[in-house]
């Protein structure tokens, strides 16, 4: 957790320091969980060079959140219950508390958020950056197009993710890849469960994720390995077909469907199972699949190896061979051999779990919110303040 | 192509080779048997030459002789499956997908099916564990017929070869031949005979020497889970592309030219357009057109084709060739049929056997993806059953009945009579058939509980759920028609002129993605709203009003029956088996065929299935009195 350091308070009761000053708008944010509201809310709560503020909507349980979190969260009430209304009235609202906090920097999570960030970067000459994930890129081409061209500062969380944001067409001013990070659990100590285990972590919603093949691959991974079992973390609506799926492939007996649980249940599990696999693979007809893929990381927090897709987002979040497998994700066979093989293979999962914990430690929060931070910060930089964009595209790795 | 039988009685494999010799005509190219003396146990199989020509020689076994399989069909996937199994340090000796099959039951054992992507029936002989593995494809693409007794097993790709060596088993099923006057086939897992099954779609059949005998379960069945799902039609498509795209490769892979059968609907060109798209051989389409009727889809077709540039060739069933050669190929199927479609895909295959021995179809579409409107109007008659008062809904049906012979007002009529779900289905896609059973029935049939037929059917059809009926009924015909009469006659039709057709819809992921979308989605617009997204813009025509509209395959069977087949309608009513035997009565039947060939009613919907029972019983008593 970052600190915020208050030194006086302004007329309208926002607290002024002497740092810059950071707007962060974000459709998402905890108490909701996802993977853009835990970027959000670390990069909100890790960023000390700056003094922050966050847009967000309202929701269930926010109240109590934001007070106990530390973290100065305005939240946007109504929009009733289409997301279109909600990212509109976000939107609206962040333009009004822009021109009360006065932004040297803005920060959107999400291109949704991305005409208010433009329409301050202009009427308050703050200087913008946007995030891209993967999956809105796909379903919004033309404002992603917008929001890259129109920000000062584009951050992509893969070098798949920075592909996508230049087949928009759009030239963006500077593009870097900054890739997601993950939480370090405080004490690692892995205990393996006896019943050789294998766990997936999504929300049962997109198909890209690979649940399907995870079926087809665990009714052979059973062959080799008949004590495994298959732990299915997340809900969604397809979830309904997915177990009568595996019914149809006689594997329910060796599969649990455990819906969402809290993190401290799915951290549990992390660290008692032998590996986490997750095929996710790249949809086709312009929709993009996984940006990079957090919970790899979080496996590899807990000394645990992976077996992903060889395609995406996946392949900056994992090194095949080094903290885990990467298959071509649509085979079975080579899903269910990359499980079998980890699950039978003991000296090979402690060696790509250990790679997986330290390729994690590197992703930790804090490591990756730095990164964030120096970008934005050179932002605001003397040198930059006034000067025009330079355009350029930096991909580190 | 090929055919395969096994017994557990037949230490010197005689038996075997006598059926095999019955299924020669799946299989012109080649013959084996494998016979294990100690236990009794023979597998065998005749082959048509589609893979590996030179080393495709069946049954074949595992390095060291204790793994034997006989296989009938085609494994799409079958070069992955082999490296696969050469990394885990399998040795194969021929280059086809029968010794997959052998390897991967050596490294999955039963769970080996869950990776074949394909079409067939095999058999493998275990040798050590003297056990027997029969197993069916997931929508029973392939046949297998099987007699269970005393323990003992014989099986065999088709009910004659297993009639031919034991034949105190040709007892014919009436029931079953009630099923087939309502349906227009045989419902599986029966057959026409009473002592001889069918291994169902999707089941594995295990046969053990030494105690046990046979136990049976399911590995893979149909998705029928109503989901109720929110998700954009262009993201379905997109994922149904890459499965779509993924079926047709895998399906082209051959060592014969692979060609289209193209009838200008919705289906056939997406698979058309597909092959086009994957291939780099000048692309081979066919289709067939008649000389009556109104019903040709030549044009459409030939329009597609033009646009796809691709090698097209028509084939015109006149009314002579159907005089010629209807009686003989209804007579010829293994089980009888009613399908009238069945001779023009015949015909068809015939047609383009000399310039390919392959060809890729479009059936299982309509099944998986919802395309019969029957689905969309049967939903809404639920929704406007559920939407009336109940005292209303009888007189309203009444009333509308008596408003005439217009189809739209007996279709309306139909549509709030208050007939259970199940049976108006049936009524519907059987032209309510099972009405008419009265008066036609000869002793033999009459004395039956007719109520079993739509028994049989409900427990087939499993309880509604509460979910939308659209998705039960199509699940009912995955499960029913599909495999008991759109499979048997494309198998059937294909086999008799020695061609493969391969069923592109019923790839594997493919079905499994149609299982798990809402029903709503399916039904969408014109109904096969997937299959419509799967088309490349401009290559249909559309109809008026933009859509697509639905072109049911219709066959010009009324003037068929009227002109080149009245001659063995009067054969048939004269002396026909299933009159002479009392299973119909001459009197009702005689005045059906006279109004029908006088012009005033269209009687084909119980004429073609008399006609088609009648040619196949009489060559069923010819094999009676041999």
């Amino acid at each position: 957790m970052g600190s915020m350091s208050i030194s006086s308070r302004s007329p309208d009761g926002i607290p002024r320091t002497g740092s810059p000053r950071l707007l962060i708008l974000t459709p998402d944010f905890p108490p909701a969980p996802g993977g853009i509201q835990i970027v959000a809310q670390r990069l909100a709560s890790g960023i000390a060079g700056f003094e922050t503020e966050v847009v967000a909507p309202d929701g269930p349980g926010a109240e109590s959140f934001d007070a106990a979190s530390g973290v100065r969260v305005r939240r946007v009430r109504g929009g009733g219950r289409l997301r279109g209304g909600r990212n509109a009235l976000l939107n609206a609202a962040a333009l009004g508390y822009a021109l009360r906090f006065r932004p040297d920097v803005v920060l959107s999570t999400h291109i949704v958020a991305s005409p208010a960030a433009r329409l301050i970067g202009r009427r308050l000459g703050a200087r913008t950056a946007q995030y891209f994930h993967a999956e809105e890129i796909g379903a919004k081409p033309k404002l992603a197009a917008f929001a890259a061209r129109h920000a000062d500062l584009s951050i992509a969380v893969s070098r798949y993710t920075a592909g996508l944001v230049a087949a928009t067409g759009a030239t963006p001013a500077r593009l870097c890849v900054i890739a997601n990070g993950t939480d370090m659990p405080e004490e690692w100590s892995p205990e393996p469960l006896e019943r050789p285990t294998v766990l997936t972590v999504a929300r049962i919603e997109e198909r890209y994720k690979g649940h399907d093949v995870m079926v087809r691959a665990m009714a052979l991974v059973l062959r080799s390995v008949p004590q495994a079992q298959w732990i299915v973390i997340g809900d969604g609506s397809l979830r309904p077909g997915l177990e009568e799926l595996a019914r149809s492939y006689g594997i329910e007996r060796s599969v649990r469907f455990l819906g969402a649980i809290s993190d401290e249940q799915r951290n549990s599990w992390l660290r008692r199972a032998q590996l986490l696999a997750m095929p996710s693979r790249l949809p086709a007809g312009g929709f993009a699949g996984e940006g990079f893929g957090i919970v790899y990381l979080e496996a590899g927090a807990y000394g645990k190896p992976v077996v992903a897709g060889n395609v995406g987002g996946a392949l900056d979040a994992v090194l095949d061979g080094e903290t885990g497998l990467l298959v071509d994700p649509t085979d079975t066979l080579a899903v269910a051999g990359a499980i079998a093989r980890l699950l039978l293979d003991p000296a090979l999962t402690a060696r790509l779990g250990a790679g997986g914990h330290e390729w994690a430690r590197a992703h930790a929060w804090p490591v990756v919110v730095k990164r964030v931070e120096e970008q934005l910060l050179e932002l605001v930089s003397p040198e930059q303040v006034g000067a025009p964009p330079e355009r350029s595209v930096d991909v580190p790795r | 192509m090929c055919g395969i039988a096994g017994s557990t009685q037949d230490p010197e494999g005689r038996t075997v080779r006598s059926m095999c010799e019955t299924l020669r005509h799946r299989g012109p190219d080649d013959e084996g048997v494998h016979t294990d003396v100690a236990a009794a146990v023979s597998i065998g199989a005749r082959r048509l030459a589609i893979m590996d020509l030179p080393g495709g020689h069946q049954p074949l076994s595992n390095e060291d002789g204790t793994v034997w399989v006989a296989f009938n069909g085609e494994i799409y996937n079958h070069r992955r499956l082999r490296e696969d199994l050469l990394a885990r340090g399998h040795r194969f000796s021929t280059d086809g997908d029968t010794e997959v099959l052998v390897h991967l039951y050596e490294e999955y054992g039963e769970a080996m099916v869950h990776p074949l992507e394909g079409m067939f029936t095999f058999a493998i002989w275990d040798a050590r564990a003297r056990r027997m593995l029969l197993a069916r494809d997931r929508f029973g693409e392939k046949p297998l017929f099987l007699h269970e007794h005393d323990g003992e097993l014989q099986f065999a790709s088709e009910l004659t070869a297993l009639l031919k060596v034991k034949p105190h088993l040709r007892e014919l099923d009436p029931h079953a031949l009630d099923a087939f006057f309502v349906f227009a086939y045989v419902p599986g897992p029966g057959s026409v005979v009473r002592r001889v099954r069918q291994l169902p779609p999707g089941d594995l059949l295990t046969w053990k020497r030494d105690g046990g005998g046979c136990s049976q379960r399911s590995w893979w069945a149909p998705p029928e889970r109503a989901v109720r799902r929110r998700e954009s039609l262009q993201s379905v498509v997109a994922e149904a592309k890459l499965q779509f795209e993924e079926a047709v490769r895998t399906r082209m892979i051959a060592d014969v030219p692979v060609g289209v059968f193209l009838s200008g609907g919705v289906d056939s060109t997406v698979v058309a357009a597909t092959a086009a798209k994957v291939t780099t051989q000048p692309l081979q389409t066919f289709t067939v057109g008649y000389d009556t009727g109104a019903v040709s889809e030549t044009e459409r077709a030939r329009a597609v084709a033009e646009r796809l540039g691709s090698d097209h060739h028509e084939v015109t069933l006149t009314q002579s060739d159907v005089a010629e050669r209807a009686p003989a190929m209804l007579a010829g199927l293994d089980q009888p049929l009613a399908d009238q479609a069945t001779l023009p895909l015949h015909v068809l295959s015939h047609f383009a056997r000399p310039r390919v021995t392959v060809a890729l179809g479009g059936e299982g579409a309509d099944e998986l993806f919802g395309g019969y409107p029957r689905y969309r109007y049967l939903e809404a008659a639920r929704r406007i059953h559920a939407a009336l008062p109940g005292f209303a809904v009888r007189p309203l049906s009444r009333a509308l009945r008596q408003a005439g012979h217009l189809s739209a007002t007996a279709r309306a009529s139909a549509r709030l009579a208050p007939t259970p779900m199940l049976e108006r289905n049936l009524d519907w896609v059987t032209s309510g058939r099972r009405h008419r059973r009265e008066g036609l029935y000869g002793p033999r049939l009459a004395a039956l509980d007719g109520r079993r037929v739509l028994a049989d059917l409900g427990a087939t059809a499993g309880a509604q759920n509460g979910g939308a009926a659209a998705r039960w009924l199509m699940h009912l015909d995955q499960v029913h028609y599909l495999p008991d009469d759109v499979l048997v006659k494309t198998d059937r039709a294909s086999m008799l002129a020695s061609l493969e057709l391969r069923t592109v819809f019923l790839h594997s992921g493919l079905a499994e993605l149609a299982g798990s979308v809402d029903t709503s989605m399916h039904l969408a617009g014109a109904g096969k709203a997937i299959v419509h997204g799967l088309l490349p813009p401009g290559l249909l025509s559309p109809g008026r009003g933009g859509g697509y509209r639905k072109k049911a395959f219709r066959v010009p069977a009324a003037e068929w029956l009227r002109g080149p087949l009245a001659a063995v309608l009067e054969r048939q009513l004269a002396r026909g088996v299933i009159f002479e035997e009392g299973y119909f009565q001459r009197g009702v039947a005689r005045t059906l065929v006279s109004e029908h060939a006088a012009g005033t009613h269209d009687h084909s919907d119980v004429l073609w299935p008399l006609l088609s029972l009648g040619v196949w019983a009489d060559r069923f008593h010819g094999l009676d009195v041999d």
